[in-house]
């Protein structure tokens, strides 16, 4: 056994996992307030990586202005996507499959209007570090990768303290338990479901100049992003730990599959880890429901 | 003075409350008694803003009440609702502040938690716990006590004793006596017609979605056609004719 290749591949898979996090955490804040899986939560994670890589080839900023301006647009732009596309449904009470319907017009929207205008190219970040690599017990790991690991871990701290912590952050838990209860309690659930959808937003512009920096910015990066989903439904969709953790599984799954079985089989592994989990623990590892007692 | 005039209420087609009219005045505690399915929660929700009416208005203190919910209780107007519905996902100190959601005073806030932890000591030990790993009893002493957390001018408690052992019943009855004793304006809905008849200042009778008798808590207590369907009494009157 080769010590070096494995901690090198261990950390490409915490890398990626790191990132499938974020993303998964997103769709996860989503799911578990409005009970649906946004698919167009993907669509933001693309436009927020074109954010960032416009900002950073055509206006020449720094990747730390290029993560904030995509935090951003990312942010506006998925506030915007439930008050279009599903705040209407929400107030006529419509069931799930209606918002999965919408989430999916407005992916293929957005997916579309991109090819439109941009165009279908892949679009490669400007080089970041001089130097990619540094040698850590002789193996040879990508800064960007420690990068991302440790931003992930970072604003997934802050988050779960916002959320655990504050009152607001104690409100959204509330509503995704009872909306109407918390309603009664005095939570403006508009207000809360646009807050969630906001937070949502920040991760997708992380996660999305993450991925482009690691795989260019391209219109049907959705692919990438429906890992986002394989991670949230392992780690038990709508809940927070169960997203990073389910994420981080993925991750590091996928990178010891891409080196010691095959980089063709990897996606294999990764969709059929979905369906073992949809067919024996669909509510995944961490399910999103304490029993109630009556 | 909470004023319900006229009130039609739907679910779809169905006709859930119909011309429903009454009045709550400060201090008392009116009841509302009738069988499952009678409207009574129906009321309650349409009350706090959730179910809307579609004639008939709602006014308190001279004012129509808040089209939404989270604005109802604004006005001072806070629901206990029924099958306590917790947040089983939250600590019961959680709840509590869920309770206090609309609050800044953080001073206040802990003096009240601390209030509802005299009338309720059974919270001080499960403050940490999930609202989910309580017994049935202990929720509906948590859901009373987040209802409080808002220092509503009325509060409405949807079928308080449903589901709940005798001994835990009368517990939640010494609560709402203790509380009428300290001056609180409770609306009740409750299907133990008997225990909450005689606690009432006045009482309703809801009846498929209609208001088909009122009267004082003791009025009604000794009304054979209450007595006849509530409270299990054979009315004499009814078996001569």
């Amino acid at each position: 056994m080769n010590f070096s290749l494995i901690f090198q591949t261990l950390i490409t898979g915490l890398a990626i996992g790191g990132i499938y996090s974020l993303m998964a955490v997103g769709y996860s804040l989503i799911f578990s307030i409005l009970n649906f899986s946004n698919f167009a939560y993907g669509m933001v994670i693309m436009l927020a990586s074109f954010m960032g890589y416009f900002a950073m080839s055509k206006l020449h900023v720094g990747m730390g202005i290029a993560l904030f301006l995509a935090m951003v647009g990312a942010g506006t732009l998925s506030f915007f996507n439930e008050r279009v596309a599903y705040s209407s449904l929400r107030k006529r009470h419509a069931p799930p499959l209606y918002f999965m319907i919408s989430a999916m017009g407005t992916s293929i929207f957005l997916e579309n209007m991109v090819y439109a205008t941009i165009g279908s190219q892949y679009n490669a970040y400007p080089q970041i570090f001089a130097v990619p690599t540094i040698k850590i017990f002789g193996a040879s790991l990508g800064k960007m990768d420690l990068f991302a690991i440790i931003f992930s871990i970072i604003a997934i701290y802050i988050l779960n303290y916002f959320i655990q912590h504050t009152r607001t952050g104690i409100s959204i838990r509330a509503a995704s338990y009872d909306s109407t209860v918390a309603e009664i309690n005095g939570v403006n659930l508009g207000a809360v479901i646009g807050l969630v959808f906001i937070l949502a937003g920040l991760f997708a512009g992380i996660s999305g100049v993450f991925l482009g920096i690691k795989y260019m910015a391209y219109p049907n990066m959705g692919w990438i992003t429906n890992k986002a989903y394989v991670a949230a439904v392992i780690g038990g969709l709508g809940s927070l730990p169960g997203a990073v953790v389910g994420g981080i599984i993925l991750g590091v799954l996928e990178s010891f599959v891409s080196v010691y079985v095959s980089s063709t089989l990897r996606d294999v592994f990764s969709f059929g880890t979905l369906i073992i989990f949809l067919v024996f623990m669909p509510s995944g590892l961490f399910g999103k429901y304490l029993e109630e007692k009556v | 003075m909470l004023n319900i005039d006229q009130i039609n209420v739907f679910y779809g087609r169905i006709h859930a409350l119909r011309d429903v009219t009454m009045v709550v005045e400060p201090g008392r505690v009116v009841s509302l008694v009738g069988a499952n399915g009678a409207g009574k929660s129906t009321l309650m929700m349409t009350i706090a803003g959730v179910l809307k009416s579609k004639t008939g208005g709602i006014t308190y203190e001279g004012k129509p009440l808040e089209k939404e919910a989270h604005r109802v209780l604004s006005q001072g107007i806070s629901l206990v609702p029924e099958r306590r519905r917790l947040y089983a996902n939250l600590t019961v100190r959680e709840n509590l502040l869920m309770g206090a959601h609309l609050r800044k005073d953080k001073d206040g806030i802990q003096q009240d938690m601390e209030k509802m932890m005299n009338l309720f000591p059974i919270i001080r030990e499960r403050l940490k716990q999930y609202a989910g790993t309580l017994s049935g009893g202990e929720q509906q002493m948590v859901a009373i006590a987040r209802g409080l957390m808002s220092r509503p001018k009325i509060l409405l408690m949807d079928e308080p004793s449903l589901g709940l052992a005798p001994l835990i019943i009368q517990q939640v009855f010494d609560i709402i006596s203790e509380l009428k004793s300290q001056g609180m304006t409770i609306l009740l809905a409750e299907q133990n017609a008997f225990q909450a008849l005689e606690i009432s200042d006045n009482a309703y009778v809801l009846e498929t979605g209609k208001i088909t008798l009122s009267g004082t808590g003791e009025e009604l207590l000794n009304d054979p056609r209450v007595q006849e369907a509530y409270l299990g009494v054979k009315a004499k009157a009814i078996e001569h004719v």
